[in-house]
């Protein structure tokens, strides 16, 4: 297992060229009964400003559990974990001003159900940023336009179709305007002829530089989008590299069966 | 026309104490309203408790539950209103009526606690994980997403508890509060007719329930939503 190049371990400037670093995390769900799953064991991973990093791995092999722990849903057990000049491992730690500028978009969306697409994206304005109602509003209506669903902004998400709930919760994101977008499986939930557009949207996201870290099962997206390539298996980083590189001719035996399988 | 009906149920002399019904109706409306909003801002505050990841939270709040269920209104209403001492703030005991309204939202608190509870437990995960990742805190994910999602899934249950804290009300008649059912009684001892006295409380009762249930449903349809 190869380490991430070493810097110095307690660079936690705004400047830092890296926005994500990982260092020897270490998660263990414990279950009734004494039954523990070990979830990640010792990961250690960089992400550089405006690369789009792409979390490859069986289900169950820590890739959910290391994305949710960058924003600091998931808590670990041990091991640091910086982002934006951020310790989400440091208790005293802000979470919520830092979850500000990390957006997340799940598997099942989570939009709240009781708002519209609109509401969906001025609450969070309103409530976290204190955006006046009226801004809050106009660029809701611009992050809708922008993700294509301008027309759809008095509808409530149960009116939606899976593909566009996912369209707004990726706007509802954008609205907060982050620095480090995390995507969970956000495509594994939705109907074949409603990925393309999402995953096209993301694409779009990567264009314009922002930083993003993908778990994700979509091949074409990986090869299209992503700079690196991170599969993991068991609780480990256990094969990195580019794309091009990975998909062609992948080192670890663990990455080359995972590949016969899905391909 | 209807003096067939005279003999049966009297609604001349019924008449005569319209007033008497109208300020009983009056009373137990005010009762019943103040009640459920109190009732309902302590019982989220149980049911949030009762959810707490601290057992110090937690226990208080169980015991309060199971106690205020398991031990009659009526002996509540007694203990309240015979047993307080005197109200520092206040410099003066309860009277009746604010003594009856403090039973009654204490005992419907314990009740509307555990509904409250079951309407939080019903909202997914998901919602506070969305509120929380976009930098909400936790007391903000509450106010804004998931208690209006719990209350909403809550409300069918939330109204057969208002229905049985409007019947209830009518127990503070014991404490000399006046409302619907003293208004019934108040023409039992005049008159000694029964028919009279208390099919027009229980006709009242219905009413007020029946409004009740006319402006939730309203309501319901207003604020629902498409959820």
């Amino acid at each position: 297992m190869s380490e991430p190049a070493t810097k110095s371990p307690g660079d936690t400037s705004a400047e830092s060229r890296d926005i994500i670093r990982v260092e020897n995390v270490h998660k263990v769900f414990r279950g009734a009964k004494d039954h523990r799953i070990v979830a990640l064991a010792g990961v250690s991973e960089v992400v550089a400003r405006g690369e789009v990093l792409v979390l490859l791995g069986q289900s169950g092999s820590g890739k959910s559990t290391l994305l949710r722990s960058l924003n600091g849903l998931e808590a670990v057990d041990s091991g640091r974990i910086v982002v934006d000049g951020r310790d989400v491992t440091d208790r005293k730690t802000d979470l919520n001003a830092l979850r500000e500028e990390v957006g997340m978009v799940f598997q099942n969306f989570n939009l709240f159900k009781h708002k519209t697409a609109l509401e969906n994206i001025t609450l969070p304005l309103e409530v976290v940023r204190r955006t006046s109602r009226q801004e809050a509003r106009e660029r809701a209506e611009r992050m809708l336009a922008r993700v294509g669903l301008a027309d759809w902004a008095g509808s409530y998400p149960s009116q939606l179709s899976g593909g566009q709930q996912q369209r707004v919760a990726i706007a509802r994101s954008l609205a907060m305007e982050p620095k480090v977008m995390l995507f969970d499986e956000v495509t594994s939930a939705l109907d074949p002829e409603t990925v393309g557009g999402v995953l096209r949207l993301m694409e779009e996201l990567a264009g314009e530089g922002m930083t993003m870290v993908v778990v994700t099962h979509e091949i074409g997206f990986a090869k299209r989008a992503a700079h690196r390539i991170a599969f993991m298996d068991q609780g480990q980083v256990v094969e990195r590299g580019d794309p091009q590189g990975f998909f062609a001719a992948p080192q670890s035996e663990r990455a080359q069966q995972f590949l016969e399988q899905i391909l | 026309m209807f003096d067939w009906l005279l003999d049966v149920y009297n609604y001349r002399v019924v008449a005569d104490y319209a007033s008497t019904f109208a300020f009983g109706i009056w009373r137990t409306v005010w009762i019943s309203t103040v009640s459920l909003l109190a009732a309902l801002v302590l019982g989220t505050g149980i049911a949030l408790m009762r959810r707490s990841r601290r057992r110090l939270a937690r226990w208080p709040a169980t015991v309060y539950v199971e106690a205020l269920r398991g031990t009659p209104l009526l002996v509540q209403i007694y203990l309240v209103y015979y047993g307080l001492p005197e109200i520092p703030l206040l410099g003066r005991r309860l009277d009746e009526l604010e003594g009856g309204v403090l039973a009654l939202s204490v005992h419907t608190a314990a009740y509307m606690a555990e509904i409250i509870r079951a309407g939080i437990g019903s909202v997914p995960e998901g919602q506070a994980e969305g509120a929380r990742s976009v930098g909400m805190t936790r007391w903000q994910t509450l106010r804004y997403v998931v208690l209006p999602q719990a209350f909403a899934n809550a409300t069918p249950p939330i109204i057969g508890q208002t229905a049985v804290l409007i019947k209830d009300s009518s127990l503070l008649s014991i404490i000399a509060v006046f409302e619907t059912m003293s208004a019934g009684l108040r023409l039992m001892s005049d008159r000694y007719m029964p028919n009279e006295a208390f099919l027009t409380s229980a006709a009242c009762f219905l009413a007020i329930y029946a409004v009740m249930l006319g402006v939730s449903n309203f309501a319901q349809r207003r604020l629902g939503g498409a959820t």
